[in-house]
């Protein structure tokens, strides 16, 4: 009865990053097309968030490294998930407050190994598996897709410099409703998987799962759910943001970023790799700026977010890791998650509440 | 260390990566400059000429779709 109660504080908990994650980084996905005016705030949203939807069917090769290859399923418990998905959403909330970028993938992985790393010790932690599919990764994609972003959109510029910008402009809006919608599926493809992969998780240390087991079909479904929802309901919310906060770029720089987002993400998810889709979008605007002129880009953005990388995993390892100490003091049984997950609903709240009182919060990018 | 890093599977992401970033971003460059072109040629009367920039374009424009295509069908399997 108690790892029953357990197993479904888990699964609501991922359910409810899940759809903090698709609120968060709705920006990311449709602030590009919808700042070229190659599609209105309503289309882009609703396409993003039916993308997303589909995109979370494509594969299963990121939630089977995350279930997988970042901690032993064998030796942890579903109380383990639990405090690590707490640490991550407190770090989202954190950074959400403060208007620092942050990444919801690096939160998660982050929070569920310092949970681990607290329950079982280092011997929990697959050290090749977050080295090789997830630090090496987080640090070549974004600057990947920096540099496919800032070749393209040269190469774009000598192709169509000469031709009446009007005829160019059009066309690649039309463009954009493509590329962006690519870069939606990537992004749901990637991002709701992870949440597949710590309920994969924890079903297999609740000995509900074998090792090695692939998403059941209603994790599959809930997850693809979740962050459709989230999506569209974090794009009504950006909408009066969006006009002011973006970066200025025209309809190919928009093409070029997008591609290259969306070629990045989806090739890395084939093979596995759970990557922060918000650095690798935002490498491909900066890249799409720097190939225009260097000095289009706002290396400030650049250097807020390679702090926040930096202390992404660490903190919310930290933070999962005193989590599951604080389970761990009411034992074993469900009260300890229990009463976690009350005062994470209440902090929750109260943080909601004063940023209200304040006016719109800052949106993460 | 090559095992830890998976320098395989990094390297076909971004061979990937890159042959699809760029490779569709210029095919479908190119689909904008036979359209444009042919605008351009059609005003300029050389029905000729606009025919062949119109052909250049569809073509990147298929091109375009086909790569698409191709790639959503490589991460389905």
């Amino acid at each position: 009865m108690s790892a029953d109660v357990i197993m479904v504080i888990v699964v609501v908990t991922a359910l409810a990053f899940d759809f903090t994650n698709g609120f968060h980084d709705t920006a990311n996905v449709v602030a590009t097309s919808i700042s070229t005016r190659a599609a209105k705030p309503s289309t882009a949203i609703t396409i993003a968030a039916l993308l997303n939807f589909a995109g979370a069917f494509i594969s299963i090769s990121v939630a089977a490294t995350v279930a997988n290859d970042v901690v032993d399923a064998g030796v942890i418990t579903p109380t383990v998930v639990f405090a690590g998905l707490i640490g991550a959403i407190a770090w989202n909330l954190i950074t959400w407050w403060f208007g620092l970028p942050s990444s919801s993938s690096h939160a998660l992985i982050g929070g569920v190994v310092g949970s681990a790393v607290i329950a079982s010790g280092f011997d929990a932690v697959l050290a090749d598996g977050v080295i090789g599919k997830v630090l090496i990764p987080a640090i070549v994609a974004p600057l990947l897709a920096f540099t496919v972003a800032g070749v393209a959109i040269g190469l774009v510029y000598r192709i169509v410099g000469r031709q009446r910008p009007g005829t160019v402009t059009r066309g690649f809006r039309y463009g954009q409703l493509v590329s962006g919608g690519l870069l939606a599926l990537a992004h749901g493809t990637n991002d709701a998987q992870k949440t597949m992969g710590v309920i994969t998780l924890a079903l297999i240390a609740n000995g509900s799962l074998g090792a090695d087991a692939d998403p059941p079909f209603w994790v599959i479904v809930s997850a693809a759910t979740a962050i459709a929802l989230g999506t569209y309901s974090g794009g009504w919310r950006i909408i009066r943001t969006t006009g002011t906060r973006i970066i200025k770029m025209d309809a190919a720089q928009g093409f070029s970023a997008q591609g290259a987002g969306a070629a990045v993400i989806l090739s890395s998810t084939h093979f596995g790799f759970p990557l922060s889709t918000t650095h690798v979008i935002n490498g491909g605007v900066m890249g799409a700026g720097a190939g225009k002129r260097l000095s289009a880009v706002r290396w400030g953005v650049a250097g807020n977010i390679m702090v926040a990388w930096l202390l992404t995993l660490p903190a919310a390892a930290a933070i999962g890791g005193v989590t599951y100490a604080v389970t761990e003091i009411f034992g074993s049984g469900a009260l300890g998650p229990v009463i976690v997950s009350i005062v994470a609903l209440a902090a929750s709240a109260m943080l909601f509440a004063r940023r209200s009182q304040q006016g719109a919060p800052v949106p993460a990018s | 260390m090559a095992v830890i890093v998976e320098t395989s599977d990094l390297l076909w992401t971004i061979v990937a990566s890159v042959v699809a970033g760029i490779g569709v971003t210029v095919v479908f460059s190119v689909a904008i400059w036979g359209a444009a072109r042919s605008v351009d040629l059609s005003r300029s009367e050389r029905p000729t000429a606009a025919a062949a920039a119109a052909a250049v374009g569809v073509t990147g424009l298929a091109a375009t779709l086909g790569a698409v295509v191709v790639g959503l069908v490589v991460m389905v399997g």
